[in-house]
């Protein structure tokens, strides 16, 4: 586990079907698997969610499905995501070693 | 409380959100351009910039300027104009938070106090997202936690309870050699001997022996005691009430009312006695002839006792060393019975039983006829 030095920005997308508006947020924690977001969008449990972000010099699409989720002491929506696609987990795992093989 | 610096080039927005500070908590002061914020940030030591993006300034710019002036510094953008690209844009050169239209003390709040705690992704390529489990969760891991301590306690106790057990004392060596049957008065079990043709009352604690009685005239071979008296029988089948006093004073006399007598029991109206020989159960009416009122056949092996527990009648099985229960309606057939493992060895034989209330009580002579005999208390679920 190593720690970026700053908060991955990330921008969320959401299916035609939610009538929904993009939306940003903080990934304040990413693997191979999951990962955790602050953001201010109000997500719920099994909603499905596109996270755009850049990670060691690449943008990555990874579909994901909000598997817990609540409000912080903040106020603000902290979100465990888990990844959906097989193929983008596949790339984001490759691109985590990339990244921690540099740090 | 945290000095705030608000860059903003519209006056009116510089109030709303110095409004909006000062609410939350925080000390802000307002400016238009980026060289009175740089200023500000320097005499006010502030922790946090807030910029607003549109109506004339750009958010990117000047969030780039700040923070190569001040690198440590969150800075959190306010979008006039809601855009998700340009949020994450922002963010990207470095902007902490971004606020979305319409402002709200709530959404403000959030972002200054995610802006105030900055800190870096986590990264790792572990494969499952780190676990947040749900209050239900928690709760069910505790109460989990809870169930197997005790469960191993309720083992231990249970272990502890066994070694207790094991470590009791159950078995006695007894005085004498020659036991023919065993009573119990309310407060003291009685041994009744043949061969020293006595009478032991031992406490039933620890089998001391409380009192003596020797009958010179007499071999007694079993007894049974009622609330006012107590009934003996004697070898030849003669059945004795006596006086339950110190000499044992005896009341009346049935010849040959019990020939071959096992065993003796009262069950609080009529008198029961077992035949070895005959293999039967005796049922008297205490009159003066002690008159049969009927007979029932014993289907044991070898009858040794008879006991009444205040429901059923028990008779003793020396040879099947098993105790078995009669209904006082149909005692000719057996309801159900009990071993007594305490003789499998098969160096003592079962001669007496008796009931204390509780549990049953034994009494063994040796097989051999040399060793003293033996008294057992048997574990209280056997009934």
């Amino acid at each position: 586990m190593t720690r970026a030095p700053h908060l991955v920005p990330a921008l969320l997308r959401f299916p035609g079907s939610s009538a929904r508006q993009d939306s940003w947020g903080r990934l304040l924690k990413v693997t191979a698997g999951g990962a955790e977001l602050s953001t201010a969008a109000r997500l719920a449990k099994g909603e499905a969610v596109l996270v755009q972000f850049d990670l060691g010099g690449e943008r990555l699409l990874v579909p994901a499905v909000v598997h817990h989720a609540y409000d912080d002491d903040d106020g603000a929506r902290f979100a465990e995501l888990r990844w959906s696609d097989m193929v983008s987990r596949r790339r984001l795992a490759r691109v985590l070693l990339e990244v921690l093989a540099k740090s | 409380m945290a000095a705030i610096g608000l860059l903003a080039k519209e006056a009116a927005d510089r109030e709303l959100l110095g409004l909006m500070l000062g609410e939350l908590g925080h000390r802000a002061e307002g400016a238009g351009r980026l060289e009175e914020a740089l200023e500000f940030a320097r005499e006010r030591r502030t922790k946090a910039f807030l910029l607003v993006d549109g109506g004339g300034a750009d958010a990117e710019s000047l969030t780039r300027e700040l923070i190569r002036a001040f690198p440590l510094m969150p800075v959190v953008v306010a979008l006039k104009v809601r855009d998700a690209s340009r949020a994450v844009a922002l963010m990207r050169v470095g902007a902490a938070e971004v606020v979305a239209p319409p402002w709200t003390p709530e959404d403000l709040k959030a972002s200054v106090s995610k802006g105030l705690r900055f800190q870096g992704t986590a990264i790792s390529v572990a494969s499952a997202a780190p676990l947040s489990r749900s209050p239900v969760w928690y709760a069910l891991a505790v109460g989990l936690f809870l169930a197997a301590g005790l469960g191993v306690a309720s083992l231990k106790r249970v272990e502890a309870n066994r070694a207790a057990a094991a470590a009791r004392v159950d078995r006695w060596e007894l005085p004498v050699r020659h036991p023919a049957g065993l009573a119990f008065d309310g407060k003291s079990l009685w041994l009744v001997e043949w061969f020293t043709q006595s009478f032991y009352a031992l406490s039933p604690d620890d089998t001391a022996v409380r009192i003596v009685r020797h009958l010179t005239a007499e071999t007694p071979v079993a007894a049974a005691f009622t609330a006012e008296a107590m009934w003996t029988v004697s070898a030849d089948g003669t059945v004795i009430r006596r006086m339950r006093d110190d000499k044992m004073t005896p009341l009346a006399r049935y010849a040959k009312a019990a020939p071959n007598c096992a065993g003796l029991a009262f069950d609080g109206l009529y008198l029961w006695t077992l035949d070895a020989r005959a293999k039967v159960l005796r049922k008297h009416l205490v009159d003066r002839e002690l008159s049969v009122l009927a007979t029932y056949r014993w289907r044991g092996s070898k009858p040794a006792g008879l006991v009444f527990d205040g429901r059923s009648l028990w008779t003793l099985d020396a040879a099947d060393r098993r105790l078995v229960r009669y209904g006082l309606e149909r005692p000719e057939e057996p309801v159900d019975g009990i071993p007594l493992p305490e003789y499998a060895e098969g160096d003592y034989i079962p001669t007496g039983v008796s009931w204390d209330g509780s549990r049953f009580w034994t009494v063994g002579e040796a097989k051999d006829g040399r060793s003293p005999a033996r008294l057992v208390r048997h574990k209280e679920e056997a009934r």
